[in-house]
């Protein structure tokens, strides 16, 4: 482009500047849109931190409690307990993404995974069932209207004004006038997303990687400039500014408001995840088949008895140097997570097979691109609940068998089998409170900021098919236009 | 009589020949269809999986059974389930089923414990909500009908035959009335008729198809006559629009959101992790504790097994029941506070609807479906019921007041869907 018909676009775009001051409605729609993300931030930020603060107070109450806990038989330890709180993202003040649909906080145990409980919405008022007030669902819902609102005429006006033929009689290209008008809404794109960029330097701030800041935020540029070149293009192809209002109504309803609900009624539909309490069925009767590791005669235990017997080279378990008992809880915790393991990393598939469905609607629609893009960089997606499983399930697991090694270590086999007799006993068949000191600190860490930036790689690419569509449908409709 | 037939037939002709009011009403039946056809195949699949989950469930519990011979052991070891059917208004009006569990598995152990769990759906599928017949009629209807009626007039005189068709019919109600009657009509029908195909393939009863239908018609024609009224007053088509999609806005996502950020700085309760902890707590401590202690606890509430004297110095599954039991009774208070600060958030919720007719829409509806989250609390209550029938019905076995006997456990209690006559256990005893 030679810096004359640069110039020209300038000019074109300060113009429809001019003409949006101008129109009551047009500024009415900046302000409002201005407004919405502007509060929404604020509040999203606010709600967000305030939970990022409890929760982690919450983590550290429970790590207290723990250390704090009497002299005690190691294996009541086991089933006292632990928690792991899931800490917001510092993008979730941006996009709170599924951090109120699933539970925040896990009670770990011995020879159980529990699920994470405490949705925030189960509490909820379900007024925010259409929308909520998060920048995200202002950005990805409300701005392309926004965009509709403002510019719909953009084309359409000039030429119903008769205006369109003069402008490109006298030399300045219908496609000068596209790019110019383009230009100024994407300075309205700038002016709405003011509010959300200033948030992100706060995420940025709390440790969020500069390259996923970036990378979010260009997404968002990119959708609103999918929105801008849509509105464009339609002004450009309808005759009348009433056409071309109703017709990209229709599109915003279809792409905004029906496609996401349509994705996920689908991907619900097409593939059947059983849940939980189903599998839980396959679960025990696969446990049922390794023995009780309360019970160190269950027959079930025999080889390691053998093994060990052999190791230690002595003629029963009560000559051993360690406490049988102990490893055998060890053992079968080993056992029993295996089993549970695999059971949920198969539910994790299911769930994430079911997502993508819904994701590959992006294709169709560029909001479910965005919804998924935003939220998988953020780190509040799914996944980012999967992980959280995954990193409680290793707290669990480390906890739980340090505590069994201690029982193995530290208490006397003979006390341990004693411990019902009498009261005495009970005592005798306890471990000092130092041994609690071994609970690890847990922090949830997002994944890394490769992961999730390679992640949202084809949401991404939808975006840019939708760019590319549009922009070649412009090219199209522009030349048949004069 | 004949006169108004056939303005009426001229004025549906004449939208047969309009493109565009065709393609809305295409679109409008087949999204209603699609809500209504995956509807049903949520509703189907919530109903299978509840049978296969009573199969499995008697199946598990016949074998905890078989292995264990005396009371404690049997009630440590055999789950219960519990669950809550969908309606057969379901389908229209999935509600909040996949924010709150429907399906639940119980045991003796401490229910503060239990309860919480939940067998949740798929986070982020819930998150984007899905489509359902509600959805269709109160959120999109609308957006269809602002695009069917904000233009009947200024469409005629953007194309300038406003003044002759006015000048040349009898009358403006004659012309205005019957094109406006015709169009409602045929979005009523494109939006309603795969609703009512749903009703009969799942048997909804006569009268809850007919109050759905007068909830959707009344707010249907809510939305008609605020375009029409809009739309005489305005000239431009796109402003009249304009204005509609900024009430639609309005009504739909910023009166709802301030009612619902203004109700959650409002009811506070206590949090659920610390019901939890406090129950977790109780139950632990009691391990430690004297053992009159925690049967003092127990015998306050539940005086006819104060004389249960303890059986050794070991281990008793009396005493171990009894301290669940305290740990229950120790966080009674906090979680009646928990439940009462949602049910209170539902009432203010629903004054708030008044506000929003698209929200007042979804609540009446999700009420008649029982998909709501009163429906949800009702289901809690029902397992809570339930637990304590059970309870009851061991305690005089643990408790020594009765001689157990294995076959005895057929008349164990269990658990019927309060919606198909459960009969609640008011057994006090």
């Amino acid at each position: 482009m030679s810096s004359h018909s640069f110039a020209k676009v300038l000019v074109v775009a300060k113009d429809e500047w001019r003409y949006w001051l101008r129109s009551k409605l047009a500024i009415s729609v900046l302000v409002i849109g201005l407004l919405l993300t502007l509060s929404a931030a604020i509040v999203t930020a606010v709600t967000m931190m305030e939970l990022s603060h409890t929760r982690a107070s919450l983590q550290d109450t429970a790590e207290q409690t723990f250390v704090d806990q009497p002299d005690r038989h190691p294996h009541r330890m086991v089933h006292y307990g632990h928690y792991a709180f899931r800490v917001p993202s510092p993008l979730s003040t941006i996009d709170p993404g599924v951090d109120a649909f699933t539970g925040n906080s896990i009670f770990l145990e011995g020879h159980r995974q529990n699920s994470a409980m405490f949705a925030d919405q189960k509490q909820g008022t379900a007024l925010t069932s259409l929308g909520s007030l998060s920048p995200a669902f202002i950005l990805q819902v409300l701005a392309p209207l926004l965009l509709i609102l403002i510019a719909y005429s953009s084309v359409s006006r000039e030429r119903e004004s008769q205006t369109l033929s003069f402008i490109v009689s006298q030399g300045t290209s219908i496609f000068t006038l596209i790019i110019g008008k383009g230009v100024a809404l994407l300075c309205v794109v700038g002016l709405i997303m003011l509010p959300v960029i200033a948030s992100s330097g706060i995420a940025i701030v709390q440790g969020e990687s500069i390259v996923v800041v970036l990378s979010f935020l260009s997404a968002y540029v990119l959708y609103l400039l999918v929105w801008s070149l849509v509105v464009l293009l339609v002004s450009t192809a309808v005759s009348k500014n009433s056409e071309s209002f109703t017709a990209l109504l229709f599109v915003w309803v279809l792409f905004c408001i029906v496609m996401p609900r349509i994705a996920s009624s689908t991907a619900s539909a097409s593939i059947v995840s059983p849940g939980k309490l189903e599998t839980d069925f396959a679960v025990i009767a696969e446990l049922r088949k390794l023995g009780d590791g309360h019970n160190a005669n269950d027959p079930a235990f025999s080889k390691l008895k053998t093994s060990l017997l052999r190791q230690y080279n002595v003629e029963t378990v009560e000559e051993l140097p360690i406490n049988f008992r102990g490893a055998v809880a060890r053992a079968s915790e080993a056992q029993l997570t295996e089993v549970l393991n695999r059971f949920a990393e198969n539910s994790m598939q299911e769930e994430l097979a079911q997502t993508q469905v819904s994701r590959n609607f992006g294709w169709l629609s560029p909001m479910v691109a965005i919804r998924s893009l935003s939220m998988i960089s953020a780190g509040t997606s799914i996944e980012t609940h999967h992980r959280f499983m995954r990193e409680a399930e290793d707290l669990r697991f480390s906890f739980v068998q340090s505590l069994n090694q201690v029982h193995i270590d530290k208490l006397n086999y003979a006390d341990d089998m004693n411990r019902n007799a009498n009261a005495e006993a009970g005592q005798k068949a306890r471990v000092s409170a130092e041994n609690w000191q071994m609970i690890q600190d847990f922090k949830f860490q997002l994944e890394s900021a490769s992961a999730r930036l390679h992640r949202s790689m084809p949401a991404f690419a939808q975006l840019f098919m939708w760019i590319a569509i549009a922009g070649s449908l412009i090219r199209f409709f522009g030349r048949r236009a004069i | 009589m004949t006169y108004l037939l056939k303005q009426l037939g001229r004025e549906w002709r004449f939208m047969l020949r309009q493109r565009y009011v065709l393609i809305l009403l295409l679109c409008s039946f087949l999204v209603s269809g699609f809500a209504v056809f995956t509807g049903l195949a949520e509703v189907a699949q919530q109903q299978q999986t509840i049978e296969r989950l009573k199969l499995a469930d008697a199946k598990d519990r016949l074998e905890a059974q078989a292995k264990y011979n005396d009371p404690g052991s049997l009630a440590y070891y055999s789950f219960h389930l519990t669950y809550s059917e969908p309606s057969n208004l379901a389908f229209a009006a999935l509600g909040e089923r996949d924010v709150y569990p429907w399906k639940h598995r119980v045991r003796m152990l401490a229910l503060e414990g239990q309860i919480y769990e939940s067998d949740s759906q798929n986070a982020e599928l819930a998150q984007a909500g899905k489509i359902d017949f509600v959805f269709v009629i109160s959120a999109l209807a609308p957006l269809f009908i602002i695009l069917l009626f904000h233009d009947l007039i200024a469409s005629e005189r953007s194309s300038g035959r406003h003044d002759l068709l006015v000048s040349t019919a009898k009358s403006k109600y004659a012309l205005w009335g019957s094109r406006g009657i015709v169009r409602f009509v045929a979005v009523v029908l494109c939006l309603m008729v795969p609703f009512y195909l749903g009703a009969m393939i799942s048997s909804t009863g006569f009268l809850t198809t007919l109050l759905v239908s007068i909830w959707c018609i009344a707010y249907l024609a809510f939305w008609t006559v605020l375009s029409l009224w809009l739309g005489k007053k305005l000239a431009s088509a796109p402003r009249i629009a304009s204005i509609l999609i900024a009430c639609w806005v309005l009504l739909a996502f910023v009166l709802p959101i301030l009612s619902d950020l203004l109700i959650n700085h409002s009811v506070h309760s206590a949090k659920g992790g610390d019901i939890l902890l406090t129950q977790r707590e109780t139950v632990n401590d009691a391990w430690d504790l004297p053992v009159s202690t925690t049967m003092d606890a127990f015998a306050a509430t539940h005086p006819q097994y104060a004389d249960y004297s303890y059986q050794g110095e070991g281990f008793d599954w009396g005493w171990y029941y009894a301290f669940q039991q305290v740990g229950d009774q120790a966080s009674t208070d906090m979680s009646n506070d928990y439940r009462a600060a949602a049910a209170k958030k539902y009432t203010l919720a629903g004054y708030a609807t008044l506000l929003s007719p698209p929200l007042l829409l979804q609540r009446k509806i999700n009420r008649l479906a029982n998909t709501d989250a009163l429906a949800a609390f009702e289901y809690e209550q029902d397992i809570r019921d339930f637990h304590k029938a059970l309870r009851m019905a061991y305690y005089p076995w643990l408790f020594g007041q009765k001689k157990f006997d294995k076959t005895q456990l057929t008349s164990l209690p269990q658990f019927e869907d309060s919606t198909h006559n459960y009969k609640k256990v008011q057994n006090e005893q």
